[in-house]
């Protein structure tokens, strides 16, 4: 079956150059044949690399220890979710993995676009590919993932102890589809710029790619937050470790890309700034995954160092070469056809979110790589950590969280004195309330205060629109008030999916805050029958459970839990030790509720004298960070569902037959 | 343009505002880097047997009770560990290129937007035809056209 796998890989590879060069060939020649060839060849690349990747997955869940990958990655013993989820555990299957995914996306393309678009579509199609051919040839030649071993172990060495997690076997998948999702916007904009294409129907073609491309981005961050706060035992859930600050700059720059885009529509403005946006994501996750695969800097998460990272800086550098010199060629054609009317005005506010989300970008960029810089110019090692990040990103994050109730509010074109003060008196109001409330409850920094002001600030801006916008519907067509409410979304779904994600938003910064400004934390180590108070809980230390399978050997804690003197719950924070690697990991308690998360974690335990050491965390507030980040799932779905007019095409283009019929009978 | 500039005087308002309040031993512990591989800061590390965060963090406690300042006790560390140690550069030389860059470009940014901003809006108004004369009843239609197109746009 291995064997099948290389042949596979080896034939995509030869497929995909027949690809590319069948499709510009084709548009030189003006043949659709050549064109319609190469169509076919990218639908038969993704035929074998699917081949390829059934074949790691058959190696893997048949135990074949003989492929070096399995025999790295996994063991009789490890359970088959996780022996599912080390396809992508391991540097070569998730390249494969990336390979699968990428072709995928390009024959969804390739489907969607049929009979649309046919201008574009060789230069979509030699594109995508061009970029699977990139991954192909590291497959085939410099990290092949069939690789077998002389001698065939009689046992795997184990996945990670630290992937065997829930969290784990999710999060690299999303984080994957958001990276290579960005690919097909990025293809739209070299055929646009390639063929001279240049005014909105390849951005309507991509609207909902680079939304995925977002919302996939999103939840595989929000998923490595989750992981690390449950797994990593710290306490928190970003460390703004290379391979997070690599998955959040794409983040930064799509969801710029995605306000930014809107100004285009309405106005023909911003054209080359989108491209550039479009290109710049593209070029980040590519960047994102040679600071993960390279090891250039070190990372907890990065996979370990490979000689992988010369050839993503090559392709790296090709891929700005050939967009930079496209978009200098075509800048001419780019000019905007409108101007800003107002520096008071909904466009204003989008740029300056713009200036404020690409300045994170760079900021995360430039911190990431300084180390790097540093032993560069002056040969001296240095560390870019949190407290870096925190400094220079905290105050700009708090800029992004005021212009996103700004935005939605504020007129297109120009805003009058009258509007604003219409528009900003119930938020700033709601913010003030917020802010009251907040220090009333006990939240005393005076900065954190500020920014929990801003969040009511915003929840106030979005919930007037939505009061705005249902009002208005129940007064003119007589609607109850959820029919309007449900009837106003439907009719503009992008408009108010958008609010919710930005309620998502707020929500996330709730967490954040609340978790970061007013954490409380306590080690102590005591016997069982011993207790301690942090925070308003009493803990009370009930001794250690052991219990031992074939593949990992456990000690749990109990430990009760008080409010008040009454028991309100038992939690048993875990020390478990992995058999195959020999590797002991923390599985957290955590008690989450609205108000805050108890987070217990077993340090150590000495059995002699049955001293415990705990290490205790209350966070408060949160919860609201995956509630906000399920809302903000929420908001995107919202936010890609037909609008009216589209709904309205799609029903006429499924039924011409009966259309035609009563012209006939007409 | 006020409302850009009072927008400015907010965000480097919250940034002074930003001082955190922590405990002295915290915050030394927060900026230096456990050197055991984690990736995280003394106070942070997740390895509650940690080799280099246990001790570290009974070194900072013992310096601190001695009365050393945090300056002090930082330098120890930089001493014996190099500028490795550190979580975050420092403020210095090259080092500062870490801190100001960031700004400058955002800096830059924001006034690249406000030139175009005013340019294109200077530009607008030039080209703004001259109002002609018209009827009090035709004027009277535009007034109310403009008040719905406001309403509607809100």
């Amino acid at each position: 079956m291995t064997h099948l796998g290389s042949l596979a890989l080896s034939l995509a590879s030869l497929l995909a150059l027949y690809a590319i060069a069948t499709s510009l060939w084709g548009v030189l020649q003006r043949r659709e044949a050549w064109i319609a060839s190469g169509t076919h060849a990218a639908y038969a690349v993704f035929g074998c690399v699917g081949v390829a990747t059934i074949a790691l997955l058959y190696a893997l869940v048949t135990r074949d220890f003989n492929v070096e990958y399995v025999a790295g990655y996994s063991s009789s013993t490890l359970p088959m979710r996780y022996t599912v989820a080390a396809l992508w555990g391991g540097q070569k299957g998730s390249l494969l993995f990336w390979t699968f995914i990428l072709t995928l996306f390009s024959t969804i393309v390739q489907a969607q676009n049929r009979t649309k678009n046919r201008a574009l579509m060789p230069y979509v199609t030699a594109a995508l590919m061009a970029i699977t051919l990139f991954f192909l040839g590291l497959l085939c030649f410099i990290t092949p993932p069939f690789e077998r071993l002389a001698l065939t172990p009689t046992e795997g060495s184990d996945l990670n102890p630290l992937l065997q997690n829930y969290w784990m076997t999710i999060h690299p998948p999303s984080l994957y589809l958001g990276y290579v999702s960005a690919s097909v916007p990025f293809a739209f904009a070299i055929a646009a710029l390639a063929t001279g294409k240049l005014g909105d129907v390849w951005i309507r073609t991509t609207r909902r790619w680079a939304l995925t491309s977002w919302f996939f981005l999103s939840v595989g961050n929000l998923l490595g937050g989750r992981w690390a706060y449950e797994v990593l035992g710290w306490g928190g859930y970003w460390a703004w470790d290379p391979v997070e600050n690599a998955a959040i700059m794409p983040w930064f720059t799509a969801t710029a890309y995605l306000h930014s885009v809107m100004i285009q529509e309405k106005k023909n403005m911003l054209k080359v700034w989108n491209m550039a946006l479009v290109i710049l994501t593209f070029a980040l996750t590519i960047f994102g995954t040679f600071l993960t695969r390279s090891g250039v800097i070190s990372s907890v998460h990065s996979f370990t160092q490979s000689g992988l990272g010369p050839y993503f800086i090559a392709f790296l550098i090709l891929v700005l070469m050939v967009s930079i010199g496209l978009l200098l060629y075509r800048l001419p054609d780019l000019k905007s056809e409108n101007e800003l009317d107002s520096l008071l005005s909904r466009e204003a506010a989008f740029l300056l979110n713009n200036w404020v989300l690409v300045g994170l970008a760079f900021a995360t960029f430039w911190g990431t790589i300084f180390p790097i810089l540093s032993e560069w110019v002056r040969g001296v090692k240095i560390t870019v950590g949190p407290p870096f990040f925190n400094k220079v990103n905290g105050p700009l994050a708090v800029l992004l969280l005021f212009l996103t109730g700004v935005g939605p509010v504020i007129a297109w074109r120009r805003a009058s004195a009258k509007s604003l003060r219409r528009n900003f008196t119930v938020p700033i109001l709601s913010g003030v309330v917020a802010g009251i409330l907040f220090f009333a409850f006990g939240f005393r920094n005076y900065y954190a205060v500020v920014i929990l002001s801003l969040t009511g600030f915003v929840l106030g801006t979005i919930l007037s629109e939505f009061v705005r916008g249902t009002r208005a519907r129940q007064a003119i067509l007589h609607e109850n008030s959820a029919q309007a409410l449900s009837r106003l979304v439907a009719k503009n779904p992008r408009r108010y999916g958008g609010y919710v994600v930005h309620v998502g938003v707020v929500l996330i910064a709730l967490g954040i805050v609340g978790s970061s400004f007013f954490k409380i934390e306590k080690q102590i180590s005591l016997k069982p029958g011993e207790s301690f108070e942090v925070g308003r809980y009493t803990l009370k230390y009930g001794g250690i459970k052991n219990r031992e399978d074939a593949h990992l050997a456990a000690q749990a804690a109990e430990v009760a839990v008080f409010v008040g003197g009454q028991q309100i719950d038992t939690v048993y924070p875990e020390k478990r030790l992995y058999k195959r690697q020999n590797q002991p990991t923390t599985e957290v308690s955590i008690r989450p509720t609205l108000r805050e998360d108890l987070y217990v974690v077993l340090g150590s335990y000495d059995a002699p004298s049955q001293l415990a050491t705990l290490q205790v965390f209350v966070n408060p507030l949160l919860s609201w960070l995956w509630i906000g980040g399920l809302t903000l799932i929420l908001g995107t779905c919202i936010t890609m569902l037909p609008s009216p007019a589209e709904r309205q095409a799609l029903a006429l283009a499924r039924t011409p037959a009966e259309v035609g019929a009563r012209v006939v009978t007409d | 343009m006020r409302f850009h500039a009072l927008l400015a005087v907010m965000f480097f308002a919250l940034c002074s505002l930003a001082a955190a309040s922590l405990p002295i031993t915290q915050e030394i512990e927060e900026a230096l880097t456990c050197q055991c591989g984690c990736g995280l800061t003394v106070h942070t590390c997740n390895h509650l047997q940690c080799g280099f965060a246990v001790p570290a963090k009974q070194e900072i406690a013992k310096q601190v009770g001695e009365g050393k300042k945090q300056e002090e006790i930082v330098a120890t560390f930089l001493t014996r560990y190099g500028e490795k140690v550190l979580s975050a550069p420092t403020t210095t030389g090259f080092n500062l290129a870490a801190w100001i860059t960031p700004f400058l470009v955002v800096l830059i940014g924001g006034v690249l937007i406000g030139i175009v901003g005013l340019r294109w809006n200077k530009s607008r108004r030039q080209n703004e035809p001259q109002k002609p004369i018209v009827s009090s009843e035709a004027e009277q239609y535009r007034e109310q056209l403009k008040k719905e197109l406001e309403n509607f746009e809100n």
